[in-house]
């Protein structure tokens, strides 16, 4: 017969085209245990190269149909009698990167409207008085929302708005507040420590106030 | 309903036929069902030692020689419902079995009145192992996990192979065959590769009965397994089978070591009598009944009306 001919993965591995993958796994462990080392199940059939080519088709075989996306295309393929020797490992892993070349692209960031301005990037360096409406400013000026800030420093958009009315009643206790404060300069792009000892100073003096 | 007849052979002497024979049969007496053992060891019958009986004057030689029916050789054992027929225990009287004479067995067999009949062959693929051994409902094929047994194994598969086609082809087409046979094993072999091919395209036969032997395939038992890969050994086979024979066996199980099993035959107490709550009893049960799917078994007491 002709032995350049290539086989069908399923024949290689002794599987069932319509097994469940975890079969094919199992197929391919004993195939491997089989026809590799020394297991005397091959004793007097196969030889030692013979066992390495018999080896070498099972791991091809199971390159393709251990994965799951190249074993659906496999699968599509020979459904639609595609001549077997077209199927590679290769032809199908190429294949199956053009399949999924047009994959919806990601939603485009927020923060890619932001219009830089250097007279309130002065502005913002300058000031030393940061309360809850510098704070504000500064977000609108980065052109975020409550939501979208919140989404970021994964603080809840209830303490983002308590911080920009700089109300003590509504906001936990001082050492979460700093930690709160340092995390939104971070993202608006402030001086973290000029910030945070400012707002710290103004939420204190309000604490008092209360 | 005729009795479903096992046979049990292997390749090799001494890898436990008679033990899983012995022990199906006890294990197919508990389940309710009325099983005879026939030990068809012609070169060393063994079966009432496994059993712990005494020999007895009669054995399958009258019936060999004419000179008795089956149902006067059967005798009753000491496990409820399990009845036996001696192999030949004075060898020196023993005569060589014709031709036919497996056959003849098998149908005389199936004439009696038992649910299971198991047949404990000799060792080797002899013309009248494989006689018995292709009229049988379930072909049991044991082995160990030895290099030296999985060879004979082998052998007995292609032996069993070619007494398959020769029962279906003319002499001169059988003689074709042997010599593709022998040129297929001198050849050297890349990649897979299909005997059932290569006999269609070198002799120009076609094989249907491949297909025919696929639907009472082998059963593949390995004994004596003392670890995981010793129990994997049982796919293995069945891959190479299918790979360089193309023939399709089944591996119905494995039965574990079991050093117990050696000291209950030198006490002369069957093993699934003197120990029945060990692994072996659970493997033999799970054998049972994937050789007997559809059978109703009734395990335990069953009550009598």
């Amino acid at each position: 017969m002709d032995t350049s001919e290539r086989y069908n993965y399923y024949d290689i591995l002794e599987i069932n085209c319509h097994c469940p993958q975890h079969e094919v796994t199992t197929a391919y462990e004993r195939s491997k245990l089989t026809y590799s080392g020394e297991n005397p199940a091959i004793y007097t059939m196969f030889n030692e190269s013979e066992a390495r080519e018999l080896l070498k088709m099972v791991e091809e075989a199971y390159s393709v149909l251990g994965n799951k996306t190249l074993r659906a295309l496999y699968d599509e393929k020979i459904g639609q009698k595609r001549p077997i020797a077209d199927l590679s490992f290769e032809s199908l892993q190429t294949e199956s990167k053009t399949v999924f070349s047009t994959l919806p692209k990601k939603p485009s960031n927020d923060r890619a409207q932001f219009v830089a301005d250097k007279a309130i990037e002065d502005e913002f360096s300058a000031t030393t008085h940061w309360d809850g409406t510098m704070l504000k400013k500064a977000r609108e000026y980065r052109k975020l929302s409550h939501d979208a800030l919140s989404n970021i420093t994964k603080i809840s958009v209830y303490y983002v708005k308590a911080l920009e009315e700089c109300d003590p009643k509504n906001l936990p206790a001082a050492v979460y507040v700093r930690g709160y404060v340092s995390q939104v300069a971070k993202v608006l792009a402030l001086d973290e420590k000029k910030v945070c000892d400012s707002y710290m100073k103004i939420f204190k003096s309000n604490l008092e106030k209360k | 309903m005729s009795a479903k007849i096992f046979a049990v052979g292997a390749g090799k002497g001494g890898v436990g036929k008679t033990f899983i024979s012995s022990s199906l049969a006890i294990t197919l007496a508990k389940l309710h069902h009325s099983v005879l053992l026939v030990d068809f060891d012609l070169a060393g019958a063994n079966v009432h030692t496994n059993l712990g009986m005494e020999p007895q004057k009669t054995s399958i030689q009258s019936f060999l020689n004419g000179e008795a029916d089956l149902v006067n050789l059967s005798q009753p054992t000491s496990i409820p419902k399990l009845s036996m027929i001696q192999g030949v225990w004075q060898e020196w009287e023993q005569t060589p079995c014709r031709r036919g004479q497996g056959l003849q067995l098998v149908q005389e067999i199936r004439k009696l009145p038992f649910d299971f009949v198991v047949i404990d062959l000799g060792p080797g693929a002899t013309a009248t192992n494989l006689e018995i051994f292709s009229s049988a409902d379930e072909k049991i094929l044991v082995t160990n996990a030895e290099p030296t047994s999985v060879e004979k194994s082998y052998r007995f598969f292609e032996a069993w192979i070619l007494k398959q086609v020769s029962e279906n082809t003319t002499p001169d087409a059988y003689e074709k065959i042997k010599k593709a046979v022998q040129e297929f094993r001198a050849q050297k072999q890349q990649g897979l590769f299909s005997f059932r091919k290569y006999l269609n395209s070198t002799a120009n036969v076609s094989f249907d009965h491949f297909d025919q032997m696929l639907s009472h395939p082998i059963r593949l038992v390995v004994n004596s397994c003392r670890s995981h890969q010793d129990q994997d050994l049982g796919y293995s086979v069945k891959s190479v089978c299918s790979k360089y024979f193309d023939l399709g066996i089944d591996y119905s199980g494995c039965v574990d070591y079991d050093n117990a099993v050696w000291h209950s035959i030198r006490n002369k107490e069957p093993f699934l009598i003197a120990k029945p709550f060990t692994k072996l009893s659970g493997q033999f049960l799970a054998l049972a009944k994937h050789l007997s799917p559809s059978e109703n078994h009734v395990i335990g007491i069953k009550a009598v009306i």
